[in-house]
């Protein structure tokens, strides 16, 4: 599933749907406010602004009732920049949420709770919890929560309810190492961590200028500059057992990236190319591949990037039979999977 | 000055704005005491819509799909006041402004902070109508969101009970609470049919997720999906597993399972885990290849030791 992404407040051109969506906020905001600056009406409602001008002197401008005398019409005032409307009974109060987008709104509040309470780091934004906890009480409230505590208290027995009926675990990381990274991050310093490498099965202690924290498919990833291999790498923060921030300023000019999978794979020669059957496609999403191509019956066939053996073993072995080798390049032993599986059942036949 | 009304008639024959429509349909649809046909929204909204019938119905059922898409809560009667009876259509203020749901300054910030922050998969323009707000800030993660779970979390919320298929089955269930998890969504709640707890997926759901009326108890707190590992999740009994981990590999096996296990003089350490997924089981012991032993129950061993011997049989690959 992929997640809404927003478009560029600048460039983008709206659709009359999406100005639609905006002016029913924009119209009783200004309503309120008794009169808005253009520029704040645009930055506020990522409307560009010859486009709004447009839509509200020749498009309100001319809504209403009927019969469309003047007197049942909207009136749009511009001067100097400044909007003022009235007569827009229709639209004087905000359209309420919808219980659907009322529920969408609370997922991502409640996630954010999360991260702010026991002294999470949030940089700039520390001080978001006590408002944050105020919204969610209301936006709970008008999805008609019937919680009240004992005291009857119905505020305080709300606050409890949201945390109580849905919570967001981004990633499993301890919360100290996820504060020691804001920070890093916040105060642009490097860290060295002490790092298990599952593909290599080994623990390794590096230097990394850091540049981005992200969640993915519920975990943690550290994306930055590791002066190990000089190169960007991507790091689960599960995986991360000790952690210093350094003194040393971090390297500024690192690309951004948002996948955690992508980055990490040029540098890698070996491949193999597997059919996965439906139930193991999760696989391809989960580790590194170069390219994939979904089949109509569900199964997909990926290049996996191989950076050892014993990852590889490891795969083919949790896959068993729901994975097929179509291809391999670089020098990969064809006969891995049944060669691990002997070393594996070794162990059993003492 | 562009408020000069005597400027604002326009010709008939000049084709309305869609946007212009569109907000004059939400106008005529607040603006009347009862329920309004097609027609009659026709006649009303003056040179919006076509005189010829079939274009524009088409035109109409499309501004009503459209209005709906954002979320503007247009209800559908049926007008007994024509033979034959028609459909007629309104929004009630309860409907559309009912809630008055008021965010303070300070709220709304964090809000849009929050959805910045955090992507949820179909979030739509609702914090727009709200006020907005102002600024981005990069995203952390992403959520992903439809609407049986907003039915559910809704229906926690609420204290209401639910029907849905799951596995092939119709289930009835108090949703007590809803829990984001190494990338799924979980449902706890109270298994009406079967007098239990239970833990669901929440992407294994099929079909709609219903009302079925007010929760019967008390909602409870449940089993927290954040404790538990890979091999605890599932709706069967658990199996007491035992498991040894060599010695190099030791203190990470512990690390992963979140147990101390008992260590032997060798360094070596068995772990005894609650396992309800033996899949999920068998990838986690893979991950230690040679350098783990399955060693109880006998049965699932032996399940393990057939999995192994397929694959070595199995020649390439």
């Amino acid at each position: 599933m992929t997640a809404a992404n927003t478009a560029s407040p600048a460039t983008a051109r709206l659709t009359v749907t999406e100005r639609m969506a905006r002016l029913l906020g924009a119209i009783p905001w200004i309503v309120e406010q008794g009169g808005a600056s253009l520029d704040e009406l645009a930055a506020r409602f990522d409307y560009p602004v010859e486009q709004l001008l447009q839509d509200l002197t020749q498009r309100v401008f001319f809504v209403g009732v009927h019969p469309f005398t003047p007197d049942t019409l909207i009136e749009v005032e511009i001067t100097d920049g400044v909007v003022d409307i009235r007569y827009a009974d229709w639209f004087s109060q905000p359209m309420q949420l919808s219980s659907e987008e009322a529920t969408r709104l609370l997922a991502a509040g409640r996630t954010v709770l999360e991260m702010t309470q026991d002294g999470s780091n949030l940089g700039s934004h520390s001080d978001a919890a006590e408002p944050l906890v105020r919204a969610l009480t209301k936006l709970s409230l008008s999805l008609g929560s019937d919680n009240t505590d004992s005291s009857g208290n119905a505020d305080s027995g709300n606050v409890a309810t949201i945390v109580d009926k849905i919570d967001v675990c981004l990633g499993h990381a301890s919360r100290d190492t996820l504060n020691d990274l804001r920070s890093a991050l916040s105060k642009q310093r490097a860290v060295t961590i002490d790092y298990y490498s599952q593909t290599r099965n080994v623990m390794t202690r590096r230097t990394v200028d850091p540049a981005q924290l992200f969640s993915s498919e519920g975990a943690w990833y550290l994306y930055g500059w590791c002066r190990h291999v000089d190169a960007e790498r991507v790091f689960r923060v599960d995986r991360i057992r000790d952690l210093e921030v350094l003194d040393e300023a971090a390297k500024a000019d690192i690309a951004p990236s948002r996948t955690p999978t992508t980055v990490s794979l040029d540098d890698v020669d070996r491949s193999v190319t597997l059919r996965l059957s439906p139930e193991v496609a999760w696989a391809a999403d989960y580790y590194p591949v170069r390219q994939q191509a979904v089949d109509d019956d569900g199964s997909v066939e990926a290049e996996f990037a191989v950076a050892s053996e014993s990852w590889l073993a490891r795969l083919l072995l949790q896959l068993g039979p729901h994975a097929e080798l179509i291809d391999s390049q670089g020098n990969i032993d064809t006969d891995l999977r049944a060669s691990a599986a002997a070393q594996v059942l070794s162990r059993y036949s003492q | 000055m562009l408020n000069e009304k005597a400027g604002k008639f326009r010709g008939v024959a000049m084709a309305m704005h869609k946007l212009e429509r569109l907000l004059n349909l939400i106008a005529a649809l607040r603006n009347t005491s009862q329920p309004l046909s097609a027609r009659e929204l026709r006649q009303r909204i003056a040179g919006a819509y076509s005189d010829d019938d079939l274009a524009f119905r088409r035109m109409f059922e499309r501004d009503k799909a459209d209005l709906r898409a954002i979320g503007v809560p247009i209800e559908m009667t049926t007008l007994y006041r024509f033979d034959p009876p028609v459909d007629g259509y309104s929004i009630s203020d309860a409907d559309y402004a009912g809630r008055d749901l008021r965010f303070d300054p300070d709220e709304l910030a964090v809000l849009h902070l929050a959805t910045n922050l955090v992507r949820v998969e179909g979030a739509g323009e609702g914090l727009a109508r709200l006020g907005g707000g102002v600024g981005t800030v990069e995203a952390v993660g992403e959520l992903p969101f439809d609407e049986a779970l907003s039915k559910l979390v809704a229906a926690a919320i609420r204290h209401r009970s639910v029907t849905f298929a799951y596995r092939d089955k119709q289930l009835l269930v108090e949703p007590w609470r809803l829990s984001f998890h190494r990338g799924y969504w979980y449902l706890i709640g109270w298994d009406a049919q079967n007098g239990s707890e239970h833990l669901y997926r929440v992407d294994r759901i099929t079909g709609e997720v219903a009302d079925a009326g007010a929760a019967t108890r008390p909602a409870g707190s449940g089993v927290d999906p954040s404790s538990l590992k890979p091999w605890e999740f599932g709706d069967s009994e658990p199996v007491e597993v035992r498991l040894l981990v060599d010695a190099d590999q030791a203190a990470w096996a512990c690390h992963r399972a979140g147990v101390h296990g008992e260590r032997r003089p060798d360094g070596s350490v068995v772990l005894k885990l609650a396992v309800r997924d033996s899949a999920a089981l068998r990838a986690f012991v893979l991950e230690f290849l040679e350098h783990a032993e399955l060693l109880e129950p006998q049965w699932l061993r032996d399940e393990f030791v057939a999995w192994l011997e397929a694959l070595a049989d199995s020649g390439t690959l």
